[in-house]
């Protein structure tokens, strides 16, 4: 029954992250998306992701989507999107109800809770180290991108006049 | 922790870092960007002679990379060490000579940080034991060359010998995808030695398919036939990315990969006849179409794919050793031609050599340079390049192949071809009287310090052949069965009777240039020949053709890709829809 | 509804934030919001990892990729709000439509 009740309101939550009119209030909404996908996957017995999850997804993302949308203003766009927006919603639609009909008919939904607290840093580091190394690359190129965020570069006027 | 290991990692590696390096140091400082390019491509060098010293078969870098790919591995056997050397001292070398070449241009952070970007990636394309991540690092050297040659990307010239250098190199590069793939269906590691360890581990078929899909491959990257044209035209690149990529390096890759691949292949019915004819055709069209061209740089790069027809007609002979020998003599004298040659242009600022003349006395020491360059190309005796040449000369004659001595003659013939040339291109920029109003400013420090080491090693390197062949010998590489072979057996294979053709020959070239008013009449009966190879023979029109329909055909193609996020979305969702539907009905 | 099985409900919550990101990134004009779609989207990947995991026991592979994927998630936002930040400040506009060309 809680798993129904999450799932409801993750799919109300983001459905009002995008449709909302001001960016900050998207951001809001995204926060509260990741809240209770953090909830689901504690209920789905990750319990490390889960942390992970509402302490980045929730916090460290949600705190830049605010700096960010402060610092370059918002925008009333009422623009025209790119494609119809019926054309958009059906092709999601039609894939959505395919994807399911394929699980229902492949039937054999066997599930176990997860209960590792113990076995999953051992793969990370075992198995997996070529993704640790290419993690500790990733958050290196986010601080560069962190920089990108604070600097504030050379105005364009100056540049015009010295050509 | 062994040492080669960190010796490996710091030949590739160096360079990589000061690629990126340079990338941030803002065009403002340019002697910064100068001083940090000459010395980070200066360790590179000299990491890769102190690797030198332990050259061995075994693997030295294991990455295992999960179970589809096998292990990445680097081994440091000596024809990966010998060319990686070769790359570095070169590469640093040019870097020298770039320092003065191109002081005061705009972008030189790109360009250094795309030169020591290459020097990397040449390094590890012959430090690497697995076939992806040698296609890996042979396509990075084709970027980087694309890049190098239309640096001026200004110049449309300059563009279109960058795209079709590229796009002829492609064409390599698809080849040798294929033969990794097929080695790796047929023997489930991509390493290339267990293929050299055991050459019938593939069917018959599938090796004769491999064999020469890499032959294709090695053609387009070393400019042979059929696909010579693109090196000349690449001479739009700066004079020291000449030396390097177009001299001394990248266009080696291709021998190297026949090399490397010979004791698997040598079976293979018609393979070494197909690839001593690639060789002799390549060395025979080019060096006519050197006789005939004006441009000196051009005459430069016919001459280069002429050298590299002798190093693959050597292949073909079956003596790999004496290919690596010329590829090692060849590699020296052609950059110190190239550099030479890039000193003279900038300082006259022109390429036409009938413009020149009368240059040597304006800069005394790039004359004698150039003239040990020539002699050493030209085959005359003592210098490094009579030595090696006389060496493959001699694998051709024992060859015992089909057709082996027609071979041989054509070769003999190119050779005197050769000195012909050569002597018409230094008696035309150095010698006489200056045919033109050209103003020649000195020659700078820098390329005085980059020609002076490659004019010694012209002279002198034929002496290390004794080290050389230890180094290729059954230590390192165990399955091509290279003898030692010492500077007697130097003296004994060369000082013979079979020597003297070839010496003959280039003597009667030698003399043909001294009497050319007397032979005047006979040049004119063969103007039919000067206007084939003034059209390169139609193979430019061939490859143009390639250029222009490749062009084409991504301009035609150039609709779809709108830049949309949306658009691209909707075909990924579009297709997933479709694949979803087709799930369903298959089910 | 008792009796729908669970995995049923979590896959139902995974196709609604895929589908809905999607639908965000198909129609939006706005760069900011693209990002707000992409953070949806690998919600319902982690998710996906992580029940994947269960269903073919095993369970610490699903976990450890579903971890793996959001700290890339996670750069890929901090990268794409700096990109945001630094094209308003030049272009003047985060409109994806006129930013479509390259040279301006």
């Amino acid at each position: 029954m809680v798993y129904v009740l999450v799932a409801v309101s993750i799919l109300v939550f983001a459905i009002l992250a995008i449709t909302s009119k001001r960016l900050l209030v998207s951001a809001i909404w995204l926060a509260v998306t990741s809240a209770l996908s953090a909830l689901m996957f504690y209920m789905l017995g990750a319990v490390q992701v889960a942390v992970i999850e509402l302490s980045v997804g929730a916090g460290l993302v949600t705190v830049l989507f605010v700096f960010a949308i402060n610092i370059s203003g918002e925008e009333a766009l009422n623009l025209k999107p790119i494609m119809p927006k019926p054309l958009a919603w059906g092709l999601v639609a039609i894939a959505a109800a395919l994807a399911i009909y394929l699980i229902i008919s492949g039937g054999g939904l066997s599930f176990a809770l997860g209960n590792t607290t113990e076995e999953a840093p051992s793969i990370l580091w075992g198995g997996r180290y070529m993704d640790i190394i290419l993690q500790i690359a990733l958050i290196f190129s986010g601080v560069l991108g962190v920089l990108g965020l604070l600097s504030e570069g050379k105005p364009e006027v100056q540049k015009e006049d010295e050509e | 922790m062994s040492i080669s290991l960190i010796l490996i990692l710091l030949v590739i590696g160096l360079p990589w870092l000061g690629a990126l390096v340079l990338r941030l140091v803002s065009d403002e400082h340019e002697k910064a960007q100068h001083i940090l390019a000459v010395v980070f491509s200066a360790l590179a060098g000299a990491a890769a002679l102190f690797l030198l010293k332990y050259v061995s078969k075994d693997t030295v870098i294991k990455l295992s990379a999960g179970t589809v790919f096998g292990d990445f591995t680097f081994l440091a056997d000596g024809l990966g060490v010998f060319l990686t050397v070769i790359a570095t001292v070169i590469g640093c070398l040019a870097v020298v000579f770039s320092v003065d070449y191109m002081h005061g241009e705009h972008q030189i952070g790109r360009y250094y940080s795309l030169v020591l970007f290459f020097i990397g990636a040449m390094a590890g394309l012959v430090l690497t034991s697995n076939m992806l991540l040698m296609f890996f690092f042979w396509e990075i050297t084709a970027l980087c060359s694309y890049a190098l040659i239309s640096f001026n990307n200004d110049d449309p010239k300059a563009v279109r010998g960058g795209m079709k250098a590229l796009i002829i190199t492609s064409v390599g590069g698809v080849g040798l995808l294929l033969g990794a793939m097929l080695i790796l269906l047929y023997s489930s590691s991509l390493d290339f030695n267990t293929l050299l360890a055991n050459p019938s581990i593939l069917p018959t078929g599938i090796k004769a398919l491999l064999a020469f899909g890499l032959l294709i491959a090695a053609a387009a990257k070393s400019a042979q036939f059929p696909f010579q044209t693109w090196l000349p035209d690449a001479m739009e690149a700066p004079s020291p990315i000449s030396a390097l990529i177009h001299a001394a390096t990248m266009v080696n890759a291709g021998v190297y990969l026949l090399a490397r691949f010979f004791p698997a292949f040598k079976d293979v019915p018609y393979w070494r006849e197909a690839v001593m004819v690639v060789g002799v055709l390549s060395a025979l069209m080019a060096a006519i179409m050197a006789l005939t061209s004006n441009d000196l740089k051009r005459v430069l790069a016919y001459s280069t794919v002429s050298q590299l027809g002798y190093m693959v007609y050597a292949i073909g002979a079956g003596s790999v050793f004496a290919s690596q020998f010329h590829l090692f003599s060849h590699s020296i004298f052609k950059a110190l031609l190239f550099l030479g040659a890039g000193a003279v242009i900038h300082s006259v600022g022109t390429r036409d050599m009938r413009q020149m003349g009368g240059v040597g006395k304006k800069l005394p020491l790039v004359k004698w340079v150039f003239i040990i360059g020539s002699l050493a190309l030209a085959g005359i005796p003592v210098l490094n390049g009579f030595w090696s040449k006389e060496m493959v000369l001699e694998a051709g004659l024992h060859a015992g192949l089909n057709g082996g001595l027609v071979y041989y003659s054509i070769m003999v013939f190119v050779a005197g071809l050769t000195a012909l040339y050569t002597l018409r291109a230094v008696w035309m920029v150095f010698y006489g009287e200056p045919r033109s109003e050209y103003h020649a400013h000195p020659t700078g420090l820098a390329m005085k310090i980059a020609l002076i080491p490659l004019a010694i090693g012209a002279v002198v390197s034929w002496l290390l052949v004794g080290r050389f062949s230890l180094m290729l010998g059954a230590n390192s590489l165990p399955y091509h069965g290279i003898e030692a072979f010492g500077l007697k057996e130097l003296f004994h294979e060369i000082i013979a009777l079979p020597t003297l053709i070839p010496l003959g020959v280039i003597a009667l070239g030698i003399l043909c240039w001294v009497f050319r008013e007397k032979l005047s009449g006979l040049a004119k009966a063969f103007n039919w020949l000067r206007w084939l190879a003034e059209h390169s023979f139609g193979f430019e029109g061939i490859n143009t053709g390639i250029v222009n329909a490749t062009q084409g055909a991504a301009e035609g193609l150039r609709v779809t890709q709108t830049g949309y996020l949306s658009y691209n979305l909707l075909a990924v969702v579009g297709t997933l829809v479709i694949f979803f539907v087709l799930l369903a009905i298959g089910a | 509804m008792n009796s729908l099985p669970i995995p049923f409900i979590v896959i139902l919550a995974i196709l609604s934030l895929a589908g809905v990101g999607i639908y965000c990134l198909l129609a939006t004009r706005n760069m900011i919001r693209v990002i707000i779609g992409l953070q949806l989207i690998v919600k319902g990947v982690a998710m996906a990892f992580i029940l994947g995991g269960n269903m073919t026991s095993n369970i610490s592979l699903g976990q450890t990729m579903a971890l793996t994927v959001i700290v890339a998630d996670t750069i890929v936002a901090v990268i794409g709000l700096a990109f945001a930040v630094q094209v308003r400040h030049r272009m003047g506009t985060l409109d994806i439509k006129e930013l479509s060309t390259l040279k301006r």
